[in-house]
């Protein structure tokens, strides 16, 4: 529901993701910002890692004193407390306390967990009157049942968790009164949520933030508040849209790939990280990749970007370079990717869900090709409704029958 | 086996290497493990060739997000971490 009927574009101009065309890389461009501010546009392969990875560009200078403004709207993912926000050993000292959790081994003791998550959700679609809607009933309940699972929040209110989430990642959709509402609230609950593992310690991802937190003894509480309900979102948002949009393309223009889908979860595995590194997130309407800030006057890509000046990494052109992949990304569904994508960034801030979100991916689409092989949309894709957040765009329905 | 005085520490002498391809240039393992590891365009490499730093680059090795660290024994060839 995020987005107002009053500013929606006029759907026929919205095109499946995977059908978007990558801008072909080159040298870094100075383009700007929504909000007229200055910014160089970085999109070949080694550039984007360049930024992403070198200490002399960093997340933190984006919300200092003299930065300027950046998106149109205020959001959760704005706050300078964030984990996303930090940079050098502030961060460090907060990631780390995370780190252990998210390491692919320790992502792989959860599998039979993830794996019956999704089975059940299967079970109850298939049980389901036809035509039943893929997102409600699948792509939007995993990742939320997944994340509350680990941190031990079975008692939260999905419709909650929906309007915050919605909210934190809204663009125009919200007003900035009702996006600040939101999360004050979400605030509250997260703020609420610590003490009460405080008190009372279980064997739950925010029990251990919090012991390992208060061991290192530097690590704020609103630090810990903040990365708490920053996890909630992130099992939420970018993961059913991954996972929605994954469903378009494979109900659509890659449907002959669904069988083979089913075949093995190694096989779904392969597929799930092309799908990763193909299919984009979202529109960079409102930002053009990932940002960061010069600390000092550097060099990406052959041109000098000055102390100051504001950088957006392209991870999706990025992607799909032709310097690093073959073009036709659909005939190799099932290759390996080789050279590592940058779906989940690089560097100090590297996606700490990634292998979380993988499991999920893979899984969700293994299972649902092994019991509905026969799965099809009901609509033609021109009339498949769109969800438009910050950063992202999935189909807000997906109505299916098998 | 014991290392005795014939390694060049305690733990006989461990080797770290980095899957440079693998690394997604995190720097977790340079604050793990400063003196054994640290980023050079974006990708982690090991500093020495031996340590001693058993703690240290265990910690290292199974904080890596990518798993792209692996501590080896030397002498018994022993994969340590991750
Ligand atoms: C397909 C799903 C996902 C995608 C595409 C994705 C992508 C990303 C990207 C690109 C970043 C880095 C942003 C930047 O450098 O500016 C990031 C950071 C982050 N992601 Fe994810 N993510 C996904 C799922 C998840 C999940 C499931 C979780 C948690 C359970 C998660 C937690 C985080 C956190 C905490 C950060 C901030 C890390 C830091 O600053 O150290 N993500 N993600
Ligand atoms: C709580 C701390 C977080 C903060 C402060 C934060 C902040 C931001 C900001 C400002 C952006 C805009 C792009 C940029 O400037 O780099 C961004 C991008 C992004 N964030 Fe976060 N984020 C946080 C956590 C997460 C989490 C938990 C996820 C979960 C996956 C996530 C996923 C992403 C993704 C996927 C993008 C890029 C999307 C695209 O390129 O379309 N972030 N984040
Ligand atoms: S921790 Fe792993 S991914 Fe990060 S820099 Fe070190 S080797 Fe690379």
């Amino acid at each position: 529901m995020s987005l107002d009927p009053s500013d929606a574009a006029p759907t026929e101009a919205l095109i499946p993701l995977h059908c978007r065309q990558a801008a072909r890389p080159g040298p870094p461009e100075l383009t700007t910002l929504l909000t007229g501010t200055p910014v160089y546009l970085v999109r070949r392969h080694a550039d984007v890692r360049q930024v992403l990875t070198d200490p002399r560009l960093g997340r933190a200078p984006l919300y200092a004193a003299d930065a300027p403004p950046l998106t149109p709207y205020p959001n959760l993912l704005d706050d300078p407390d964030g984990l996303l926000n930090l940079d050098g050993q502030e961060h460090q000292r907060l990631r780390r306390t995370v780190q252990r959790a998210f390491t692919p081994r320790a992502i792989a003791r959860w599998r039979p967990w993830v794996a019956s998550v999704v089975e059940d959700l299967v079970s109850r679609l298939s049980d389901a009157a036809r035509p039943a809607d893929l997102i409600t009933a699948f792509a939007r309940p995993l990742p939320v049942a997944v994340i509350s699972r680990l941190m031990g929040l079975d008692t939260l209110d999905l419709k909650r968790l929906a309007y915050w989430s919605d909210h934190a990642l809204s663009t125009s959709a919200h007003t900035p009164e009702q996006v600040r509402e939101a999360i004050v609230d979400f605030l509250a609950f997260g703020t609420a949520l610590v003490a009460k593992r405080r008190a009372e310690p279980g064997d739950d991802l925010v029990s251990s933030l919090v012991l390992a937190a208060d061991e290192d003894g530097e690590v704020t509480e609103q630090q810990i508040v903040r990365l708490v309900i920053g996890l909630v979102v992130a099992g939420h948002e970018t993961t059913m849209t991954s996972l929605g949009n994954a469903l378009v393309y494979l109900l659509t223009d890659g449907r002959d790939a669904w069988e083979r889908l089913a075949g093995s979860e190694e096989e779904a595995a392969a597929a799930a990280e092309q799908l990763l590194r193909s299919v984009p997130l979202g529109e960079n309407e409102v930002l053009p990749g990932l940002l960061r800030r010069a600390k000092e006057d550097v060099e990406i890509g052959g041109v000098l970007v000055p102390a100051g000046s504001v950088v957006a990494a392209d991870h999706f052109a990025a992607n799909h370079d032709p310097e690093v992949y073959p073009a036709d990304w659909q005939g190799g569904l099932f290759d390996p990717v080789g050279t590592p994508h940058l779906t989940f960034g690089a560097g100090p801030h590297h996606c700490l869900g990634a292998w979380l979100a993988r499991m999920e991916l893979e899984l969700a689409l293994h299972r649902l090709a092994r019991r509905l092989p026969g799965l099809r949309l009901t609509v033609p894709v021109a009339e498949i409704e769109w969800r438009r957040g910050l950063l992202t765009r999935s189909p807000q329905t997906l109505p299916a029958t098998w | 086996m014991s290392a005795g005085f014939a390694g060049p520490g305690e733990h006989g002498g461990l080797t770290v290497s980095v899957d440079r391809t693998r690394c997604a240039g995190t720097g977790l393992c340079a604050a793990s493990a400063p003196d054994d590891l640290a980023l050079s365009d974006g990708r982690a490499r090991p500093l020495r060739e031996r340590t001693d730093a058993l703690d240290e680059v265990v910690e290292a090795a199974e904080l890596c997000p990518m798993e792209a660290i692996t501590v080896r024994r030397v002498a018994t060839g022993e994969q340590l971490a991750p």
